[in-house]
């Protein structure tokens, strides 16, 4: 069975779209509901896809007890990683979540490290200070090469070897898509909950929260934290998703502009802002490539070009003629503990039954 | 006379971050937003120094002018009809930032159709070319390792007349201080912002065509360039010129000098960590003294040196 080229483009747009989700829901976190400008989430993106590079396979390689060095070798290594991982799903869905956990812990840590400015400093300092954090996670990764193997990058490897060769990508979307939900899930219930509305007090007057005894210090860093250890998640998901990492490709246009973009078109301070900007993004990107080489004869010039123009100036025209973006973000219903609301189906049937 | 090499990329690569901080600064001034497409204009220039020496075949050094002005323009169409409309909305800074990002993208865009353009119409290389060979030589050295500083000496000049002297700089010092206020004494507040906007691109424009004679040009010079220019701002303060000189030379030398000496010491591995420098000088300057060189009281610090 081979899959058609149709299927395979919207299993791999899926695929994207899911995890710069992820991804766009921690920025819409921080940006949106908290007002930090972090104009450096490459950083935990990155972060979590270098742990991704760099743990599992050695792992794997000391319990397949195969030998030699992880980096130099890397390709023949990871290859015999996969062949005795088809024998050992078990252990390989273990060391995927726990590397999923490991990379959640180090985008935490730098989360913490980020919180140091941006409790100090506010609005443009705080935002190019952030970049330079940003910054510097590829220029370590590109010559540190035990990390992720410099310039030329490692293999990560594949806990969903056992699939035949056509099922791999469909079922590793499928993964990345129910993981997108969790999140998605989350982030909608934490900006109902107490938290999410000191979140949105804080934002739009820190003195007023801070004079009704709200500690304004520690919920941007709380925020930050989750924030980083999110898109750590989102990071490590990407590595194993496209099965390697280099260190160049993060970015700042790939994992800062781009979700910036992304939730400034859908809306901020909206989730479901959120989603549709990134669809959106994801499905002109993805066109645009598709259909390049179809254009390339019409224009005497590369067409890559001409995509960054085109979301350079979609962006422009967005921020100029709708601020808002497309969804407006409105006041959120919070979560009831009990009682007020009509109580749902379920709930009466159990009032009926016990009380 | 025999000067390393080294001596002349430094002295160039901390001239092009004075003149292109000096810029940054002057348009930081007027709208408090840090324009990340900066760095951008001098590429402008750049390609302008390409096309004077590869198209045109003439001296480099008629570049300087028209990337003075193209440059500019560029830069005041981003004030007109980007930010300046974002201004009145109400936008927050955040939001700007991110509009004068959206803006280097476009400028970036245009950068490589015009490369490939070149290319393809005159057969010349416009992707990573030197303009080197097209320098003349004066003592045994580039003519561009005096022209840089010189440079630079001229515009502080000039600007610290214009700025301390003449009527329309003090009405621009005004503008930026009070908008408000010297808008209600009959200063046209815009019109100076847009002079501020024109100078600032345009003396970016200026240090890209005096780059092009030294360092290798390409369309995506700006996204590398851009945080030594943030850092030579940073630490000279942001709000002062003389400050964002002081700032680039700084910055300038201990990223080419300080590189080369600690790869002495230490080992060459460390020449491929450079550009941490810029950033680790952000960080430190921000952290630690955040209105930079300019905002540090030097006549207290020496009173209270001499006591002790």
């Amino acid at each position: 069975m081979v899959l058609e080229a149709e299927i395979v483009f919207i299993v791999d747009l899926l695929a994207i779209f899911a995890i710069y989700l992820i991804v766009n829901l921690s920025l819409n976190m921080e940006f949106g509901y908290a007002g930090i400008p972090n104009f450096g989430k490459v950083l935990a993106v990155g972060a979590g896809a270098f742990v991704a590079a760099s743990i599992p396979g050695r792992i794997f390689a000391n319990i397949a007890g195969i030998e030699g060095d992880y980096i130099e070798n890397n390709l023949a290594i990871v290859s015999e990683i996969n062949v005795w991982l088809v024998d050992n799903t078990g252990i390989g869905f273990i060391v995927f979540f726990l590397t999923l956990g490991i990379a959640a812990a180090v985008g935490g840590g730098l989360g913490l490290l980020t919180a140091y400015p941006a409790i100090r400093l506010r609005g443009d300092y705080l935002a190019i200070s952030l970049l330079a954090f940003g910054e510097s996670i590829r220029i370590i990764g590109n010559n540190f090469t035990p990390l992720v193997g410099g310039t030329l990058g490692v293999q990560v490897p594949d806990p969903l070897s056992f699939l035949p060769g056509e099922l791999r990508f469909p079922i590793a979307t499928i993964g990345l898509i129910l993981i997108a939900i969790v999140v998605y899930v989350f982030s909608e219930k934490m900006i109902r909950s107490p938290l999410g509305r000191m979140l949105r007090a804080v934002r739009d007057n820190e003195v007023a929260a801070e004079s009704l005894g709200k500690n304004t210090t520690q919920i941007r860093i709380k925020i930050i934290i989750v924030s980083a250890a999110l898109a750590a998640i989102a990071g490590a998901l990407y590595a194993f998703y496209v099965g390697g990492t280099i260190a160049f490709a993060y970015d700042r246009a790939s994992w800062t502009f781009w979700p910036f973009l992304m939730i400034l078109i859908g809306g901020l301070a909206n989730n479901k802002g959120v989603l549709i900007g990134t669809l959106l993004f994801v499905t002109l990107r993805k066109f645009i490539i598709f259909f390049k080489d179809s254009f390339q004869e019409y224009v005497p010039f590369d067409v890559v070009w001409l995509d960054f123009l085109l979301l350079g100036i979609i962006l422009l025209a967005v921020l100029l003629y709708r601020p808002q973006g497309i969804f407006i973000e409105k006041p959120t219903p919070t979560i009831t503990l009990n009682g007020n609301s009509e109580p749902s189906g379920l709930k009466k049937m159990f009032n009926f039954f016990f009380k | 006379m025999a000067l390393d090499p080294i001596f002349s990329d430094a002295i160039i690569f901390a001239s092009l971050l004075a003149l292109l901080s000096i810029g940054l600064t002057l348009t930081y001034l007027t709208t408090r937003v840090p324009n990340f497409a900066h760095a951008s204009f001098a590429t402008i220039g750049v390609y302008i120094a390409l096309v004077a020496t590869r198209v045109w075949e003439s001296s480099p050094y008629i570049a300087i002018p028209i990337a003075f002005v193209i440059s500019g323009i560029v830069a005041v169409a981003l004030y007109t009809f980007i930010l300046k409309p974002l201004i009145r909305k109400g936008a927050s800074q955040a939001i700007q930032m991110v509009s004068t990002l959206a803006f280097d993208l476009i400028v970036i865009a245009m950068l490589n159709i015009f490369a490939d353009y070149i290319v393809n119409t005159y057969r010349v290389t416009s992707r990573e070319f030197t303009l080197r060979s097209y320098d003349v030589e004066f003592m045994g050295l580039p003519v561009i390792v005096f022209a840089a500083p010189i440079t630079i000496a001229i515009l502080a000049i000039t600007l610290h007349v214009v700025l301390r002297k003449t009527k329309f700089g003090i009405a621009m010092r005004a503008a930026t201080e009070n908008s408000d206020l010297s808008g209600i004494v009959g200063i046209n507040v815009k019109l100076i912002f847009g002079i501020s906007w024109l100078l600032g691109g345009g003396i970016a424009g200026i240090a890209g065509a005096l780059m092009s004679l030294w360092f290798q040009g390409d369309p995506n010079l700006g996204p590398q360039l851009i945080p030594s220019v943030f850092a030579a701002s940073i630490v000279g303060g942001f709000f002062s010129i003389y400050g964002a000189i002081a700032g680039g030379i700084l910055v300038g030398l201990t990223e080419v000098l300080g590189t080369r000496f600690l790869a002495g010491e230490l080992g060459s591995w460390l020449i491929a960590y450079r550009p941490l420098i810029p950033l680790v000088f952000i960080v430190v300057t921000l952290l630690l003294a955040p209105r930079g060189l300019a905002g540090i009281n030097w006549s207290r610090l020496r009173r209270h040196g001499s006591r002790s």
